[in-house]
């Protein structure tokens, strides 16, 4: 009974770890191709243009409309609480670090995964039950250069313009805000948030946006390569791959918060 | 032996099976484009008008723009040799004809419309022996 319970741990700890590494791997292979010139040929770059323009333009109509209504409100609450706490003298650096370094990216990254992370999940998951993976590797089309570096070089531009229309949204927002709260005009707001900005905010945004593009694209493809033959299997390939996602984006998050706090 | 198998063992070849299907987000001049656009880097336009040349020859060039549910089996199959055809490999292997296309009982009409299409390249088609009688008296050599 104590033997099968190792057991049963051992193998567990194994095939995790064998996971683990696996995924890694997969991982480094994908930042190889993405360095290589000749993974950019005229069929990846079509894809990438459809991709981008899936994923980047198709959602800026809602887009836009959620950063006004939920960035409004979210900014509106942070200058009300940093009002009521007398930290009016530091609003600009509170604005600016909320905005760019924290909720823009993050948001950003949250909802390209629930939008476009699971269609790809799906996407991939499909092509490899339907056996079209396998006609691609029949005929020597490289799956990594024609599939998967296209939606994670995407996913990058994509959350990374994306987060920058949202903090420019927000910070418009916040303007109408302090205009409210503490009767500011618009030339003192422009004056606090440059004086408040700092390369090193951008640079944060910049990587965040980044780390947050490639996982939400990668983990998505690796779910899906990984799915089963059957029609059956889709549907747990999703919801392990989107798990798996925003595990990584609150991850991603945490270790941004515990590296800027060093 | 197995057919795959079989396959297996021979040289660098093409092959058009159930286990190759066409890519479903692809339209039809878009799956035999992909292979001269990688392999040879061909830009998109040049790789495309291959395509629609060789749908052409052989009437179909209305299918060019069509996706997978848009065509009939025979359709497809002709598209699936086509992107076979774009490929560097000498020769292309056609894995039992019958499965792929419904409703076909002659082969003849297939290797009439690969005779027009082929410019060099080997031709193999791998059958199952219970489907012989359909090529009986067809044009190409039957091995067993």
């Amino acid at each position: 009974m104590i033997i099968r319970f190792v057991e049963g741990i051992g193998y567990k700890t194994v095939s995790t770890l064998s996971s683990f590494y696996e995924a890694l791997k997969f991982t480094f292979i994908c930042l190889v191709h993405m360095v290589r010139p000749s993974s950019y040929t005229s069929a990846m770059r079509m894809v990438l243009t459809k991709q981008i323009y899936f994923t980047a333009v198709t959602i800026i109509p809602l887009f836009v409309m959620m950063a006004i209504i939920f960035g409004s409100i979210i900014i509106g609450v942070v200058i009300a609480l940093a009002t009521q706490y007398n930290l009016q003298d530091s609003i600009g650096s509170i604005i600016i670090t909320f905005v760019i370094d924290e909720f823009s990216p993050f948001f950003t990254a949250l909802l390209i995964a629930l939008r476009s992370g699971t269609a790809i999940n799906t996407e991939i998951a499909v092509m490899n039950v339907n056996k079209e993976l396998n006609t691609l590797r029949e005929y020597k089309i490289d799956l990594i250069d024609y599939l998967f570096l296209p939606r994670i070089i995407s996913g990058i531009i994509s959350i990374t313009s994306l987060s920058i229309i949202f903090a420019l949204i927000m910070l418009s927002s916040g303007y109408v805000f302090t205009l409210f709260y503490m009767n500011m005009d618009l030339h003192t707001y422009k004056y606090i948030l440059i004086n408040a900005i700092e390369v090193k905010d951008l640079i944060i945004l910049l990587l965040k946006s980044i780390a947050f593009g490639f996982a939400t694209m990668l983990i998505p493809i690796y779910s899906g390569l990984k799915t089963g033959a059957a029609y059956t299997a889709i549907p747990i390939s999703v919801l392990n791959g989107m798990v798996k996602l925003f595990i990584a984006i609150f991850l991603i998050e945490v270790l941004s918060l515990l590296i800027q706090s060093l | 032996m197995e057919i795959y198998e079989y396959i297996d063992t021979r040289e660098e070849y093409s092959l058009i099976s159930r286990d190759t299907p066409l890519i479903s987000n692809l339209n039809m001049i878009e799956n035999i484009a992909l292979i001269k656009e990688v392999h040879e880097r061909l830009s998109i336009e040049k790789a495309e008008n291959i395509a629609k040349e060789y749908l052409e020859k052989i009437g179909i060039s209305d299918i060019g723009l069509n996706r997978l549910n848009e065509c009939n089996s025979l359709e497809i199959f002709y598209v699936m040799f086509i992107r076979a055809l774009m490929s560097k490999e000498m020769n292309v292997i056609i894995v039992t004809p019958f499965s792929l296309i419904s409703n076909l009982r002659d082969i003849q009409p297939i290797i009439d419309s690969i005779e027009i299409l082929n410019e060099g390249k080997n031709i193999l088609i791998f059958d199952n022996i219970t489907n012989k009688s359909h090529y009986e008296g067809s044009s190409c050599p039957i091995v067993k």
